[in-house]
Formats: structure tokens, C-alpha cells, sequence
């Protein structure tokens, strides 16, 4: 029970935040904040298997059929979940994992329309991709966010 | 491959009827092309871990003595302010130094530091209910909690930063927190070292970002601030210690020097100019 209060204490943190941390410390759209919640939402519910969430996000535009790719740094050793969540002109999102060498890597996919999540652990320490696709919908705004434990 | 187990009790959390699949099985690209690669997004809030996350990692590999890289009181009261903001970072890295030894009272010790650096460079309002949540926190050994406060006190004082048109300042914080980081992380190997940890340290690309935004600040701060020049020399001196191939194991003395080159470098941080 005290896990659970604490959990929510930290959701409703973090839902609380979103509208004023915005990707790259600049001012957030409209569109930016609430894909930015939506991504927390699916996050959140990694928090109940002890990953802690990173309150950095990064979030834009995304077209379908088009990719989006950023650069994390991950540790060996560590559980890493990258979320993601669109507005909803997107209707389907993919989320993979590719080494510093642009490598495809094996990650666990998790897919639920505007949502969809990478869960990874490294091997080694260093620079990953995190790719983000609309596989289907029209164009859209949306946001990455990962936890680790 | 099937689901290792802490994913496995992740996916039911979720509970919802969705699918979980390996990418294996999707139509994935299994190489980026160059043009790809040349597209790949570098931000300061993703792509730069927190002292959180090689503190996770370490703790799995060895059982560090946190208490041992505790250092004194640093000085709050700084002229310049590129000084000030590398060494706010710095102070954030020790708030989770003090969060990994589970010390509430060093947890609020530090959590003043860093609003009396906040106050000095201007944007203590945004993060003054911080200080009091880091104290309520503390007080309740929340410590999961507390490392997610920490980032979201550093992001505030990022964007009070951003909001006052003082980019550099935020290039600075960063760095200053993964400079004392990685001085503790290696000081820390050094003490309990083992091939698994001390293949912590690779960060090949981290060290690169970094000097690419200490490239991107203004001249007058990056040649004209005694103490920024030298961090980007000195930073060069790092990225030669940190950039190995994944499988290359470095060596205690490898270690020993990274320690000794961040110590360096946060020492020349943290001393009054």
C-alpha cells in the first residue's frame, strides 16, 4: 500500500510537471505538452516495476511513413523502457533500438496505437538510437521519455 | 526471445490487452544508412544520462562506500556565473551521491547548497518549493522519489535558465554534473574495481556532445572564461580515456587516470577564482 501511494505521489508529479518541461528547455506547444503526457502515462506504468523516470523528454513532429531518431547514452547492467506517445492524428507508432553503429538491436516492442514503448538492456555502455516511426496516421506531435532501474 | 522476467512483470503491470512482441520479428531495417545516422537528434535532456543512472549501474556491479565521495561544503558564492552553473551541476550530482547512501541529513544539506546557487544566478524562484520538497522527501527517505526531484530541480533551473535567454549557462550545468559523476564513478571503481564496472566508463559519444556544445557558447564565454577554456582542453584529456571499443576492458591504472583528470577538472571547478 505505501508502494502504491508513493507511486502515485510520482504520477501525479510527473502528470502535474508536464505541462512546464518542455524538450531542449524551451517553450512546449500545446500539442508538444500533451503528447509529452501521454508518453508519462504509458511510462508510469513501468514506475510500479521499480524503473525510475527520467523527467527529460524530447518532443517535435513526426510524419507518417517518417523516422525520428535520437541519441541516449545507456549503461550496462541497466533496464531501460523508451516511451513514447503521440497526439492523435497519429494512429500507430514503433519504437526500436539500434547500437552507436547503427546496428539493429534486440529489444522487447510494446504497441498500443498512439503509445508504443522499447524495452532494452545493454550489454555495453555507450551511445544507442532510439528510432520512432508513425507507422500509420496523419501528421502528428510526439514525445520520448524513458525510465531505467 | 522471450521476455526476461522484470519486463515480464512490467508488461502485466501495464494491464492493458495490447502486444508485446520481439522487434526481431518486425520488418526493421536491420542497419541505419549514413543518411540515417546523419539525422540522429542530440539533446541535453535525453541524450545526457543523470548521475542516477551510472550510479544504478555501478550499484550492480560492486557495493560502493557512498559516504566515501562525499566531499566538503563547496563555496555558494561565486562571481561568475559559468562558475556558478558548473558548479550547480555539480551540487545536483551530490544530491545523488547523498541519495545512493540513503543520508537524509546530507541530502538536505545539499538541497540548500543548491538553492543558495540557484539565488545567486538569478533563478531561485522557479525551485524554492523544490528545496522544501527535497527536505520533505528526505525526511521520509523517499529515495526513489528524490532522484527523480533532483532531475526535475536541475530541469527547472534549465528552463528559469532558458527563459532568461541563458542557454550557456545550461551547456554548463550539464557538464558540471557529469564531471562530478564521472570523478565519483571512477573514484569509486578504483576502490572496488572489477572488469564489469570499469566498463562503465566508456561514454565515447557523451565526451563528444559535450565538447560540442562548450563549442557552440558564445566566444566571449568559451575563450574569454578562464575556466571554461580550460574545461574544453581538459575535456579533450578525458574523451582520450573514455572512447575504447565495447569489448576493451580498461585497466585499473586506466581508471586511476580518468579519476585524477575529472578530480582535476572539479577541483579547478569548485575553487574560487
Amino acid at each position: 500500500m505505501i508502494r502504491f501511494s508513493r507511486l502515485a505521489m510520482i504520477a501525479t508529479l510527473a502528470l502535474a510537471l508536464a505541462p512546464v518541461l518542455p524538450h531542449n528547455a524551451s517553450a512546449a506547444t500545446d500539442d508538444e505538452v500533451a503528447a509529452h503526457k501521454i508518453a508519462l502515462d504509458l511510462a508510469g506504468a513501468f514506475s510500479n516495476d521499480g524503473f525510475k523516470l527520467r523527467d527529460g523528454n524530447w518532443a517535435g513532429p513526426i510524419r507518417p511513413k517518417e523516422s525520428i531518431y535520437i541519441q541516449v547514452n545507456l549503461y550496462a547492467g541497466n533496464q531501460y523502457w523508451f516511451c513514447t506517445g503521440a497526439t492523435e492524428r497519429a494512429k500507430k507508432l514503433l519504437v526500436t533500438v539500434y547500437d552507436e553503429t547503427g546496428q539493429l538491436v534486440q529489444s522487447e516492442a510494446y504497441q498500443d496505437g498512439t503509445k508504443a514503448a522499447a524495452g532494452y538492456s545493454p550489454t555495453a555502455s555507450g551511445a544507442y538510437i532510439i528510432r520512432i516511426q508513425e507507422t500509420e496516421g496523419d501528421p502528428a506531435t510526439v514525445c520520448l521519455t524513458y525510465s531505467y532501474k | 526471445m522471450p521476455l526476461c522476467r522484470p519486463f515480464s512483470t512490467a508488461v502485466f503491470s501495464i494491464g492493458l490487452a495490447v502486444a508485446f512482441y520481439s522487434v526481431s520479428a518486425v520488418a526493421e531495417p536491420s542497419q541505419l544508412t549514413k543518411d540515417e545516422l546523419s539525422k540522429v537528434v542530440k539533446t541535453d535532456s535525453v541524450t545526457v544520462p543523470t548521475p542516477g543512472e551510472i550510479f544504478a549501474a555501478l550499484g550492480k556491479e560492486v557495493k560502493p562506500n557512498w559516504q566515501s565521495a562525499y566531499r566538503p561544503p563547496i563555496p555558494t558564492t561565486f562571481t561568475s556565473r559559468p562558475q556558478l552553473a558548473l558548479n550547480l551541476g555539480g551540487l545536483i550530482a551530490d544530491g545523488y551521491i547523498a541519495v545512493e547512501a540513503e543520508d537524509s541529513q546530507q541530502v538536505k544539506n545539499i538541497g540548500k547548497d543548491i538553492i543558495n546557487l540557484a539565488k545567486a544566478l538569478g533563478v531561485s524562484k522557479s525551485i524554492l518549493a523544490r528545496g522544501s520538497s527535497i527536505t520533505d522527501f528526505a525526511d521520509k527517505s523517499e529515495w526513489n522519489t528524490l532522484k527523480e526531484e533532483l532531475e526535475e530541480t536541475q530541469n527547472e533551473v534549465k528552463q528559469a535558465m532558458s527563459d532568461e535567454h541563458d542557454q550557456e549557462l545550461i551547456t554548463l550545468v550539464t557538464l558540471g554534473g557529469w564531471v562530478r559523476g564521472t570523478g565519483v564513478v571512477s573514484s569509486l571503481i578504483v576502490d572496488n574495481y572489477t572488469p564489469g564496472s570499469a566498463k562503465l566508463i566508456r561514454q565515447p559519444a557523451l565526451v563528444s556532445f559535450m565538447r560540442a556544445k562548450l563549442k557552440e557558447l558564445p566566444e566571449k564565454t568559451r575563450t574569454g572564461d578562464p575556466l571554461v577554456k580550460s574545461l574544453d582542453e581538459k575535456l579533450g584529456d578525458i574523451e582520450k580515456l573514455v572512447v575504447f571499443p565495447k569489448d576493451t576492458v580498461p585497466t585499473l591504472d586506466d581508471v586511476k587516470k580518468l579519476r585524477d583528470t575529472a578530480n582535476s577538472i572539479e577541483n579547478e571547478i569548485s575553487n574560487k577564482q
